[in-house]
């Protein structure tokens, strides 16, 4: 092993272990369980809300009672056709023919929204309803329809359907872009999450004077790839955990349910599909593609983190330049987003092709199109990028970090080195 | 082979308009103890960090073991006048990786570790992290830390400041060892006595320039012997000053003054041949700090009237 990459190395384990071999890393492991659970109790609460907004909610029909009867049982089959929240609020009624029931008067009353009132003739009904051109009262008009044709059809005899369900049915575009935005998600996540660590490792450093020691023993090169390697190792650690935790969560569920009842309960039905959909490129591909482009999305992000980071002496100061990099890097997922819904667009080729967002939106692409040769482009390209961007992280680095007064100015710096070179080649050997 | 293990030629630094250092050259002999001395501010610690190519010279080149700096890094040793450890480490792991960074096997910096710590007295906090140890103990740590991986040269930045005078002892002994070993010692500091204990070769920087380099007792030998002299009891000081150097002054405990080396035995031949007398007569070398005072006062005397030249051709303008 050269010494750079030992050095490199050397420097990767110090971080590696310092943030790992801490209490506090169990926390930071552990975090998203605490995002989730945020998520799920404010899910819940959601939820709650709108279901009980949803039953305080109620349409309601003034009807002749010889028509009651027929409205419930065209009611209940117009019912079917709907799911979940798409259903009507539940319908209630009132007897016509009381001169004191005024419909208006009706959408007012305490206790319960009422989001529309159908009175009168069937054939002609009227109908107040709470928001103009609103889905309850279209389903009043519908209703009435229902009862009409029923009575000019006389007797039917029910219908008997046979359901077959497709076990698979083929790649869904709309799934294979989920897919692509799941990608996107996933790794803006975890880079915005882990490359933001760096700079507090370099600010640690600054802060308690060790970077001139690692300056003086070894290429700033090397300390610089050695924190990125440190904190993808962190990065890598994560993600292995969290996999683990899944597959061992799978495991346990699959062993503990059962299966009858999960059968028939239609609980795996959703998994199933979206198992059976798989990306363009198969999950092999994708996911062994996903994770070297998290991987070169987190040294790019990292790279910039640490070069901007240096500049800054204090914590204060790292929290205010690590501000517009968090929010180009919003931006970028924003653009990668958009870049996944539309695959093939001008706006995904641009996201594609874009450094700061290739990664993003190039493993989006792994779900959609199933080329395979232009990754390797990509890989390429964002490689290419990576180093640029670390070569001038490096420089910046210098600059702040060691604060060699003159500050770094490429002209200078090149004419410098020039001169030096010429010294050097005049001396005597 | 070469007999230098560090050249630096011509350095120069600028800080903005300010020239931290103005064409400072070093020469530091294979094998020696080397001693950078100056005042604060005078520019030792960024021509230091010149010569070990951790911050770049606006003018000037420096070679370690006749190459580039950088290139020969892993038998260069280093304690920096910021001293930094990682509070969270312990100290033997502290070392271990100081020397990791330079080549060292893990294992092996661990167990050259435990054995300086042993040997200079700090066995019980081996296993102790940095932040619970004493400014001066994490110093010394740091300390092993730059010598653990066998250096060739070891560039200390003043490394005695903030030792108690025990630690101040083990590390001069730690540095007479090193030398001994074979290894090149280059340091800086503004406490004369070390220096004048360790040093085979001195460079003075007053004012960002190098203004003197040699031996100790060539710094020394810048100013003239110094004489106290007491002549016998009811001399008439008329009579005696007559008798002794211009200059020469009397104080309580006798008279007071300089003469150079040469005139040494003409004076002793006057003072017998005038009979005077002799109650008491110590003929010394003045120490390196009065030498360094010489100096430094000296530049800043030239400054001071340059200074009002300037200001006077500024009024007369």
């Amino acid at each position: 092993m050269t010494p750079f990459l030992q050095s490199m190395f050397v420097v990767a384990r110090r971080d590696f272990l310092a943030i790992v071999a801490t209490p506090t890393f169990l926390l930071f492991l552990l975090a998203p369980l605490f995002m989730v659970g945020m998520g799920l109790a404010g899910g819940m609460g959601a939820s709650q809300l709108a279901d009980s907004a949803r039953g305080a909610g109620r349409i309601v029909v003034v009807a002749d009672p010889a028509d009651i009867a027929a409205l419930r049982a065209a009611d209940a089959r117009l019912r079917e056709g709907f799911a979940g929240s798409n259903a009507p609020p539940s319908l209630a009624f009132r007897i016509a023919g009381d001169a004191t029931i005024d419909p208006v008067a009706i959408t007012s009353e305490k206790g319960s929204d009422t989001y529309a009132v159908m009175s009168g003739p069937l054939e002609n009904p009227r109908i107040v309803e709470r928001n103009a051109d609103g889905k309850s009262g279209r389903y009043l008009a519908l209703l009435a329809g229902q009862v009409l044709r029923d009575r000019a059809a006389g007797e039917v005899a029910p219908v008997k359907p046979r359901f077959e369900s497709i076990q698979r049915g083929g790649a869904s575009i709309a799934v294979q872009q989920s897919l692509g935005f799941g990608a996107v998600f996933v790794i803006f996540l975890l880079t915005l999450l882990l490359a933001g660590q760096t700079v507090s490792s370099l600010a640690e450093e600054k802060g308690n004077k060790v970077i001139e020691i690692l300056a003086a023993a070894v290429p700033l090169e090397s300390v610089f790839l050695g924190k990125l390697l440190g904190f993808l190792g962190v990065a890598v650690l994560f993600i292995a955990f969290w996999i683990a935790m899944a597959f061992g969560g799978g495991v346990i569920a699959a062993l503990l349910a059962d299966p009858a009842s999960l059968a028939a309960a239609g609980g795996t039905s959703e998994v199933a599909t979206a198992l059976a959909s798989t990306p363009a490129t198969g999950w092999a591909f994708f996911l062994g593609i996903g994770f070297i482009y998290f991987i070169l999305s987190f040294l790019l992000l990292g790279a910039v983190f640490l070069g901007v980071g240096a500049q800054a002496a204090t914590v204060r100061e790292i929290q205010m330049l690590s501000l517009p990099i968090t929010i180009f890097q919003v931006g970028m997922f924003s653009l990668s987003a958009a870049a996944a819904s539309a695959p093939g667009s001008g706006l995904a080729r641009f996201a594609q092709i874009f450094p700061f967002s290739s990664p993003l939106a190039m493993a989006a692409r792994a779900a959609t199109d199933d080329s395979k040769a232009v990754h390797l482009l990509a890989l390429g390209w964002q490689a290419i990028w990576v180093a640029l961007v670390i070569f001038l992280s490096v420089r910046l680095f210098r600059a702040g970090v060691l604060s060699s007064g003159s500050g770094w100015k490429f002209w200078r710096r090149t004419a410098t080195s020039a001169a030096a070179t010429a010294a050097t080649a005049a001396e005597p050997h | 082979m070469n007999d230098f293990s560090v050249e630096a030629n011509g350095l120069t630094k600028y800080f903005g308009d300010y020239k931290a250092v103005d064409h400072v050259s070093l020469a530091v002999p294979a094998g020696s103890i080397y001693g950078v001395l100056g005042p604060n501010g005078a520019g030792k610690t960024t021509s230091l960090r010149m010569t070990l190519g951790i911050i770049d010279p606006d003018e000037g080149s420096s070679r370690v073991f006749g190459a580039r700096p950088q290139s020969v890094r892993h038998r260069i040793g280093y304690l920096p006048e910021e001293r930094g450890l990682y509070p969270g480490m312990k100290a033997r792991e502290a070392i271990a990786f100081m020397g990791a960074l330079r080549g060292l096997e893990w294992a092996e910096g661990r167990r050259r570790a435990a054995s300086f710590m042993t040997e200079l007295g700090l066995e019980r906090v081996i296993d102790e992290k940095i932040r619970k140890m004493s400014k001066g103990m994490a110093q010394m740590i740091q300390l092993i830390g730059s010598i653990v991986h066998a250096p060739d040269l070891i560039v200390l930045d003043e490394p005695f400041s903030g030792l108690d005078p025990v630690n101040q002892e083990r590390l001069e002994m730690l540095v007479r060892r090193e030398r001994d070993r074979g290894a090149t010692i280059l340091f800086s500091t503004h406490v004369m006595a070390h220096a004048e204990r360790l040093c085979d070769r001195i460079a003075i920087i007053a004012r960002s320039q190098r203004r003197f380099e040699g031996t100790v007792d060539e710094a020394r030998a810048l100013l003239p012997m110094q004489v106290r002299y007491t002549p016998r009891e009811q001399q008439d000081p008329a009579t005696v000053a007559a008798n002794l150097p211009a200059g020469a002054e009397l104080r309580g405990d006798g008279w007071h003054f300089a003469i150079e080396d040469r005139d040494v035995e003409p004076l002793l031949a006057r003072i017998t041949a005038s009979g005077l007398g002799v109650t008491g007569l110590s003929i010394s070398r003045p120490a390196l700090h009065d030498a360094f005072v010489h100096i430094v006062r000296q530049v800043d005397a030239g400054f001071d009237a340059d200074a009002a030249e300037d200001a006077a051709q500024e009024a007369s303008a």
